[in-house]
């Protein structure tokens, strides 16, 4: 899809670009000194320009490529599916120790190639986040790195501040992701023509989407008793959306207003009282669990 | 690592953000799931269906809440009025029912009324 330039889509994109670049932008400056800290000080000047070069090259490179794959059916589906997950992981609260395990090199080269490879790993997720935001438009990924990248690399401190000053850029950038993962996923072209002819499916997509990739957020303000809300809310919604796609995969009526047989009443029947005993199971399960937790605990 | 783990306040962003900031992101969201339910019903449809005779134009109702193809942009900018307009709906509420509250009855301003 081509985006007119410097219209309200062009703009709303770009700007989904550099929040998710400053939001899933990887620590350069912590794994360069892990990696070039046994180097000469001369040597560490090259790896810092050098690395930064690559790791720059490589994730432009990645990013124009995932606008090609992204185009691939099914693709999509899936990267929207996987920007639910780093959504889900952005907000959740646990310390990130990814870097520990980073060796220092021996050599320029071998330093270089480790900064590189280190910033392709880390920077996977950012990649797949902004060809999806991007639409298809190479000229947008460009642009979004041209503007965050220096930002990132040179002005580091100031994201840190940012986001330090105000956390809820944080929650904005998770938003943003699982809007972005919406958006992939309607416009998946081996379900756009499934979307089209079950146009209400869309909202149930949409909130079932937030409500998985916000969960670590809302969850953090319900209580003890209404936690389990995040796990049943998703599933309640997994549950009538599978109905709906076995209704047009096997054909079937699982409308009873439409239903003419014993079998299609069932199969209603089913669709809307049949999640109570699994729900009722599943407040059981994690009762027991809960309960052996804290006997072993006391333990 | 992410950049923003050198922060703490970043890191546990769903425990340390403020009540206002909060606000934005979550009107930003309902927005957006309206946006999607713009996306997903026509409005028309609703009023097609006969329901305006029902409920006060009910099409039309909807047909301003659902923002059918809305960008991001557009999206925060109503996020941040929805957001303007809860707080200030808090505020005139609060004082509101502040003064409907009755002074305690040992208060010293507290006028006397015997029946």
């Amino acid at each position: 899809m081509e985006l007119e330039l410097f219209s309200a889509a062009f703009l709303s994109a770009l700007f989904a670009i550099i929040l998710i670049d400053l939001v899933l932008a990887g620590d350069n400056a912590l794994i360069i000194g892990l990696v070039a800290r046994n180097l000469p000080k001369d040597t560490q000047r090259l790896v810092i320009f050098w690395g930064t070069f690559g790791a720059i090259a490589i994730r432009a490179v990645m990013a124009i490529l995932v606008v090609y794959i992204l185009a691939v059916p099914g693709f999509m589906l899936g990267g929207g599916l996987a920007l639910v997950w780093i959504a889900r992981k952005l907000l959740m609260p646990e310390a990130d120790t990814a870097t520990s395990h980073l060796a220092p090199a021996a050599t320029f080269a071998g330093a270089v190639r480790t900064i590189v490879i280190a910033d392709a790993v880390m920077g996977v997720d950012n990649v797949l986040a902004i060809g999806g935001a991007a639409h298809g438009s190479v000229l947008l990924i460009v642009l979004g790195l041209a503007i965050s990248v220096p930002i990132i690399v040179w002005g580091s401190q100031l994201v840190i501040k940012l986001v330090d000053r105000y956390p809820s850029v944080i929650l904005l950038g998770g938003a943003v992701l699982a809007w972005t993962a919406y958006s992939m996923v309607v416009r998946e072209p081996l379900l756009a023509a499934w979307f089209e002819a079950h146009p209400a499916t869309k909202l149930v997509a949409a909130i079932l989407i937030f409500s998985i990739a916000l969960g670590p957020w809302y969850s953090e303000r319900l209580s003890e008793n209404l936690k389990p809300l995040v796990v049943l809310l998703p599933a309640l919604l997994v549950w009538m959306l599978a109905f709906e796609v076995a209704a047009g995969v096997w054909k079937v009526q699982v409308d009873y207003l439409l239903a003419t047989n014993e079998g299609e009443y069932l199969l209603a029947g089913l669709r809307w009282l049949g999640w109570l005993p699994l729900a009722a199971a599943y407040l059981w399960l994690r009762e027991q669990v809960q309960k052996r937790n804290a006997r072993s605990a006391r333990a | 690592m992410r950049l923003i783990n050198r922060s703490h306040r970043a890191a546990y962003a769903v425990r340390t953000v403020s009540p206002g900031g909060e606000l934005f992101v979550a009107s930003v969201v309902i927005c957006m799931i309206l946006a999607s339910f713009g996306d997903a019903v026509d409005p028309a449809m609703l009023s097609e269906a006969g329901l305006e005779f029902a409920l006060f134009d009910l099409g039309g109702e909807f047909s301003v809440l659902a923002m059918r193809d809305s960008h991001l942009l557009q999206l925060l900018l109503a996020g941040g009025v929805l957001a303007a307009g809860i707080t200030v709906l808090r505020v005139v509420s609060a004082a509101f029912f502040k003064t409907l509250r009755p002074a305690p009855a040992e208060d010293v301003d507290k006028v006397p009324i015997k029946l």
